[in-house]
């Protein structure tokens, strides 16, 4: 504990070092606390905050489990230190149902059967999320490549599409 | 992790380079997308990370007419492939940053990142070498421009000493009429090292230049194959003939990848598909 932020103070005895200050918005709140400089952003989420919709598949970013949105862009925070995250605004997939319903986007892969263990959904949801807010109409190949970084290994992908497909007509339709 | 490392981010450029003077074993993160992944697996250690991030002028990203396009070393990729003046006056670069990695990681990484990694198959490199760019470098002597074949010195190996930084690279300006293409071989479409990456350029006097990724142990730029290209001339028997004789320059290996022999094969498919294309789009 350095002493300064209450409860939010998450140093980790493991590395000694001093720690660092740290202020962000996650899910539209705000955030104060310190944190060991070697702690990832993804623990921080998961480990501090206790947000467990994240998840840590490979570790390395290539598999996108971990994939949270970061001032707007979809980024692997699995390779992100927490400090870097100074002054960011985060976005998991927590935020993304509004008082206590889920989004379009989420009832679009309950719909088409778009998970099966559910592993890799928050991470498909995130980078699905940023492609509708950057592009409302996507063709599949465009959608193909916004989730290139995401894997299933449960096979999932056509619902996976037809989902994204499916809510991209949904929030032109509806949230006009 | 077993780095136990602090974590700085100064604001100047001087604060940065006094960083590094005063404090050994550090590392400078941009990134992140390739030091994060070597310092979880404790393939590197490191005291100190210094993130430029903060730093403005790393954040240059412009085209001047007559100068160049110069980006700095905090500009991601897919700032990049967003880039409408790169896609028309620099197409090989606007490709190989499209097929680099996932779009998260293009979040992320950097092309002066791409480069400093020094990795023999990165994407960018080869672009960077047929458009003779240079690399502006700063250290406690001053600044200087290097050109981006006197860069790497081998596998994760450049000349950039421990108290210098990369600002930016720039790429000459281009004449109209100016072309190029980057063409990529991966184990599958979307997300993937390449197996083999080659870059191709012609530009507005019809001299070619080619450069090679993930065949040697640094990206190659093919200076003594290129001669003897422009001295040939254009015609439409080039492609073919580069096939057979691009072997000659290259020394691949065999990894997780590929095997040598797929390689060199697959290096002449590319090379002549590059050259089709450019030539093709003239008498078109």
């Amino acid at each position: 504990m350095c002493g300064e932020h209450g409860n939010n103070c998450f140093v980790h005895v493991d590395s000694g070092l001093p720690p660092v200050g740290l202020k962000c918005v996650v899910n539209g709140e705000e955030i104060q606390a310190c944190v060991d400089p070697t702690m990832t952003l993804l623990n921080f989420l998961r480990n501090e905050l206790k947000l467990f919709g994240t998840k840590e598949g490979c570790g390395e970013g290539e598999c996108g489990a971990c994939t949270i949105i970061m001032n707007g862009e979809t980024v692997n925070s699995c390779i992100i230190l927490a400090v870097e995250a100074d002054g960011a605004e985060i976005l998991t997939v927590e935020g993304l149902a509004k008082d206590g319903e889920l989004s379009i986007l989420q009832q679009e892969f309950i719909k088409m059967d778009a998970l099966q263990c559910g592993f890799c959904t928050p991470g498909m949801l995130m980078s699905a999320r940023a492609l509708l807010d950057r592009n409302p109409n996507p063709s599949e190949e465009e959608i193909k490549e916004a989730l290139a970084g995401n894997f299933c290994r449960c096979t999932g992908y056509i619902p996976i599409i037809d989902a994204v497909k499916s809510a991209a007509k949904r929030e032109r339709e509806e949230l006009k | 992790m077993l780095s136990k490392f602090d974590y700085y981010k100064p604001k100047s450029i001087k604060e940065a380079l006094d960083y590094l003077d005063n404090n050994d074993e550090t590392r400078i993160l941009a990134g992140g997308t390739d030091l994060m992944i070597l310092l979880r697996r404790n393939a590197i250690t490191c005291k100190h990370i210094l993130d430029i991030k903060a730093i403005p002028e790393i954040q240059r990203f412009d085209y001047k007419n007559g100068e160049g396009l110069y980006i700095g070393a905090g500009v991601n990729v897919n700032q990049i492939v967003d880039s409408e003046i790169i896609e028309e006056k620099y197409p090989a670069l606007h490709q190989a940053a499209a097929s680099l990695a996932s779009y998260q990681l293009r979040n992320r990484a950097t092309l002066v990142g791409n480069i400093c990694n020094a990795s023999p198959g990165g994407d960018l490199p080869p672009v960077l070498l047929v458009y003779d760019a240079e690399v502006h470098i700063i250290g406690p002597e001053g600044e200087k421009m290097v050109n981006i074949k006197d860069f790497f010195l081998g596998v994760k190996k450049t000349i950039l000493k421990d108290n210098e930084i990369v600002l930016g690279v720039l790429l000459p300006d281009v004449e109209e009429g100016d072309n190029s293409v980057y063409l990529k071989q991966s184990r599958l479409k979307g997300h993937d090292l390449a197996t083999v990456g080659v870059a191709a350029r012609r530009n507005n006097e019809n001299k070619i230049s080619l450069a090679i990724a993930a065949v040697a142990p640094i990206p190659l730029k093919l200076t003594e194959l290129e001669d003897v290209i422009n001295e040939k001339g254009l015609s439409n028997d080039l492609p073919d003939w580069v096939e057979g004789e691009i072997k000659k320059y290259i020394s691949p290996i065999s990894d997780v990848r590929s095997s040598k022999e797929y390689r060199i094969h697959i290096s002449g498919v590319l090379a002549k598909r590059a050259l089709q294309t450019l030539i093709e789009k003239e008498v078109n």
